[in-house]
């Protein structure tokens, strides 16, 4: 049998453990799987989609734009300018290390209970991931590169934005994945504990009034949510990069 | 989660090779500029607040975070030595169970083809959407957070040593079999050394992703902790005492992963060679 279907019989084998363990156990706070789908179907077929998840995925897809945005410039002049990451440095490393979850209620004082809270809590997290490997994908160009733009007489924005950019953006878009599912995992915290919709309040707020089924219906959608994020972003990658395949895999190794 | 690439730590990628800059910093230079950034955030911090750009009930100033700071020691020391319990236990399981299932399953072609799927789905999605079922099944306490904790924590383990153990060299492998060693032997001596580095990046990984949702299941559930400290300050409107309450979350996440990186490198040696090669 070949790999990808052994995958799906994994897939399977957990589903059959899942429901035949929920039937024997029959506890209202684990249902069968077959429920928790049907639940995630109704979410997605029903009004919910339209109050809870495409809020949420706006919502994710701005804090994280933001953060790329911030994280890649930032980024690139923490990476090039060695003066900048020394003062710099320090403050990263804490802001860096500090877990973000923390900072929802300040967003809330700041913001109040709202998509506002949630985006920039999203950006509080997703941006370090992202300025983190940028600025690491610009200190290891090669010093060649860098001397031949110069010698080019390539200088302020023309260099940050082609040569630096396209050379570190291996290094970038691994960054930009981590912070997509940082985004994801931040846009749900910060809906449970202060949203008034999305996907984050949908599962907390049933899981409150007792559709335990709900709750489980709405961890699934936001499962599948990330794996479709995941798989655009993939795929985006591919595209973008494509240029990159075979004619620099040598200097990545160097 | 704040920077699954911590592998890393911003300053010390950075090992010359570059034009700008003087090339020889003296160390004193460095240190005075990294005071200094620290001063100058501290600064901007205080100027924010003291102009009421943010308000500054949302924003105290520094000065104020820092009474609020002293006044709560004891609290904060409690709520930090909460989080650090269920993190620690947590974690312990995560590592526990992660390594172990990571080295049968990278040893088994079966089962790692049967996991692949599994592992593709499971990794996006985040372990934080289930506190509130995690709530439903265990209830409040300390056995939630850190069976919460370990799940989430499990995944980076599992994913790092399955790939480590399935990237050991055949040559490597035979080699220990020729040496005579059983099955427990080779992966007591060969799999687990061989795999190391990379299982030692999935703790990283998981120390502050673990850290991440220990902090979140405390500001969800109020089951004590740094995450509970902050979410009564906020709601008792005592913003300069949850500054504090965040800063030492912040400081706490910093001494966890320098600290750890230290270890590592210190117990590990061979890591940065194992990372050549797989890389």
């Amino acid at each position: 049998m070949s790999t990808v279907a052994l995958g799906w019989v994994g897939i399977l084998i957990l589903a059959a453990a899942w429901q035949i363990l929920a039937i024997l156990l029959h506890k209202s706070v684990f249902p069968t799987f077959v429920a928790a789908i049907a639940a995630a179907y109704h979410i997605v077929t029903g009004p919910a989609l339209r109050t809870d998840i495409l809020p949420s995925v706006e919502r994710t897809a701005v804090g994280f734009l933001i953060s790329s945005l911030l994280g890649v410039g930032v980024g690139m002049l923490v990476g090039h300018y060695r003066a900048v990451q020394q003062w710099t440095a320090t403050v990263i490393d804490f802001l860096r290390s500090l877990p973000t979850p923390l900072l929802v209620p300040v967003a809330i004082v700041v913001f109040g209970l709202n998509g506002k809270m949630v985006v920039a809590t999203i950006i509080s997290a997703a941006i370090w991931p992202v300025l983190i490997n940028t600025a690491n994908g610009t200190a290891e160009i090669e010093p060649t590169m860098m001397d031949t733009a110069n010698v080019f007489g390539l200088r302020g924005r023309k260099l940050f934005l082609k040569v630096i950019l396209p050379a570190a953006s291996p290094q970038i878009f691994a960054g930009l994945r981590i912070a997509l599912s940082v985004s994801l995992a931040i846009m749900v915290v910060a809906e449970i504990l202060g949203g008034s919709s999305g996907i984050g309040y949908y599962i907390s707020n049933a899981q409150q009034s007792f559709d335990i089924v709900g709750s489980y219906g709405g961890v699934i959608v936001l499962g599948l949510l990330g794996w479709v994020f995941d798989t655009l972003f993939l795929a985006f990658e591919r595209r973008l990069l494509s240029w990159q395949r075979g004619t620099v895999g040598g200097f990545i190794d160097g | 989660m704040t920077g699954p690439i911590g592998s890393r730590s911003s300053s010390s990628s950075r090992t010359g090779s570059r034009s700008t800059g003087g090339l020889d910093n003296p160390a004193a230079r460095i240190m005075f500029r990294r005071v200094g950034g620290v001063v100058c955030a501290l600064l901007i911090w205080e100027l924010f607040s003291e102009t009421g750009v943010i308000n500054k009930s949302a924003l105290p100033t520094p000065q104020a975070t820092a009474v609020a700071f002293v006044h709560n020691l004891s609290g904060l020391g409690r709520g930090a030595l909460g989080t650090l319990d269920a993190w620690g236990l947590g974690l312990l399981a995560a590592s526990v169970f992660g390594v172990a299932i990571g080295v049968v399953v990278g040893r088994s072609r079966v089962a790692d083809s049967l996991t692949e799927t599994l592992v593709r789905m499971m990794r996006p999605l985040p372990s934080l959407a289930l506190i509130p079922i995690a709530i439903l099944i265990a209830g409040l306490g300390l056995k939630m957070t850190a069976g919460l904790v370990s799940f989430a924590a499990f995944w980076p383990i599992f994913i790092n040593t399955r790939v480590g153990v399935r990237q050991i060299d055949n040559l490597i492998l035979e080699t220990g079999r020729m040496l005579g060693m059983g099955r427990l032997e080779l992966i007591r001596k060969v799999v687990i050394p061989a795999a190391l580095p990379m299982i030692a990046t999935g703790v990283q990984v998981a120390i502050s992703l673990a850290l991440v949702v220990t902090v979140s299941v405390e500001l969800v559930g109020g089951t004590g902790g740094l995450g509970q400290f902050v979410l009564v300050a906020q709601q008792g409107g005592a913003t300069a005492t949850m500054y504090a309450g965040i800063i030492l979350g912040g400081m706490l996440g910093w001494a966890l992963s320098m600290g750890y990186s230290r270890i590592v490198d210190h117990w590990i040696p061979w890591r940065s060679r194992g990372q050549v090669t797989t890389s």
